[in-house]
């Protein structure tokens, strides 16, 4: 118990680089879903199949790989680049690939119907997939979209074996140290619990909020 | 520009040597998260209201803490109370706690789908509850859940390059200790994402066909 009041400062700060690298790599992947989910709806052939090649890839490599691929390759490619950056590079590359899917399957839910009829209306094609699409899609999105930041989050706990400072890493560094497992794990655990529990109680409030019919 | 891919047969050897730890964690992984799974939705479902809170507190924690912490803590936790298992046997835990419990919540969501009037056909049959369930409803929510089921186990399959980081010595591993050793970093991840987009092509490819197979005509 002492050893954990004592380790607190010290997983306090590799719980706040998990946050800021959850944070960054949720809003990464999450334009890059988009942007790839609209590319495959509405793009041209080449465009579709060059997404499809880059889902198939990512949907059959572990992250783990990648990550690796990132720390020992980019420094024989002469590219500088910060290992937190790179890490979140990584992890939105990675989980953009799950979000696409999302987005794909939530806009391709919207029945068909919507569509004709907004275009009877006469609205361009911008403003159906904005007013008309979209708010309906985001109501079948929701909860895959906070599974998958969920996993976003667990995901992050990967940087710590290329040697970034998040709270896995230094739970480990506390344990080789202390020889107190499950105390630290423990309270890794625990900083993992909160952030992912707070996520999909947020995400079951907004699921609640969209159905509301006044 | 000319693409020389004498190296595959440079570094594909060496590679190869973990390949076969990969897939033999990978097979128990999976089999045993799909059994573990059934399990467990048996707990989530049950009429007992303990038996179910238990159940749904494990799936809770699981899914919410990251597979690597969790096989840190049984990993190195073991050793600390004097029955230390092995990097494999860890690892191999790790994985079936994490996926049994994704598992149950995709057997769940099958078993909802199945209709009640099959059960109560069942009932009318004269099978007992327990029957009419084992034998009629999860046999036909399995097979429902099958594309979901590979989703998971390719996404097993991926989760075993973790034990990577407690030593044991798979695809991975290998790689990384190859890495170390020489300058071809781009061949060397090249090779071994090939390696898992064989691995995983070929699982889904097995329970497509699977799929197939137990689809009603």
């Amino acid at each position: 118990m002492e050893l954990l009041v004592k380790s607190l400062p010290l997983l306090a700060h590799g719980a706040a680089t998990t946050l800021y690298l959850s944070a960054a790599a949720i809003v990464f992947a999450t334009a890059l879903g988009l942007v790839l989910a609209l590319l495959q709806l509405f793009g041209g052939l080449i465009l579709r199949a060059l997404v499809e090649v880059y889902l198939y890839v990512v949907r059959g490599v572990p992250l783990l790989v990648l990550l690796f691929a990132m720390y020992y390759a980019l420094p024989y490619a002469d590219i500088q680049i910060e290992p937190v950056t790179g890490g979140i590079v990584v992890i939105g590359l990675y989980f953009g690939a799950f979000m696409t899917e999302v987005f794909r399957a939530a806009v391709l839910s919207v029945p068909k119907g919507q569509w004709e009829a907004a275009r009877t209306l006469g609205l361009t094609t911008p403003r159906i997939l904005l007013d008309v699409v979209f708010v309906q899609a985001m109501r079948v999105a929701g909860p895959p979209y906070i599974n998958t930041c969920i996993m976003v989050v667990k995901g992050t706990s990967l940087v710590s074996i290329i040697g970034l400072a998040d709270v896995t890493f230094i739970g480990k560094q506390i344990v080789e140290r202390t020889l107190a497992p499950f105390e630290i794990f423990g309270a890794v655990a625990f900083v993992y619990f909160v952030i992912c529990f707070a996520l999909s109680r947020l995400g079951r409030h907004l699921e609640w909020r969209l159905n509301y019919v006044p | 520009m000319s693409i020389d891919l004498s190296f595959l047969t440079r570094v594909a050897p060496t590679l190869a040597e973990g390949l076969s730890t990969t897939i033999l964690l990978a097979v128990p992984a999976i089999l045993l998260s799909a059994t573990w799974g059934i399990v467990v939705v048996m707990g989530l479902l049950s009429r007992f209201r303990l038996v179910a809170d238990i159940a749904r507190s494990y799936v809770e924690v699981v899914r919410n803490t990251p597979v690597l912490v969790q096989m840190f803590f049984i990993f190195f936790g073991s050793g600390f109370a004097g029955y230390p298992l092995s990097g494999f046997t860890a690892g191999l835990l790790a994985l079936v706690l994490q996926n049994g419990a994704y598992m149950a919540e995709i057997y769940r969501g099958g078993i909802r789908g199945v209709s009640h009037r099959l059960a109560e056909a069942g009932l009318a049959l004269g099978l007992t509850p327990r029957r009419s369930f084992g034998l009629i409803v999860l046999p036909i929510a399995i097979r429902n859940v099958i594309p979901p089921l590979s989703n998971q186990g390719v996404l097993i399959i991926k989760d075993t390059s973790l034990v990577a980081t407690i030593s044991v010595a798979e695809l991975t591993f290998q790689a990384r200790l190859l890495a170390d050793r020489t300058a071809a970093v781009f061949e060397i991840f090249f090779t071994l994402a090939l390696f898992y987009l064989v691995l995983t092509a070929i699982f889904s490819g097995c329970m497509r066909l699977l799929e197939r197979r137990l689809r009603l005509a």
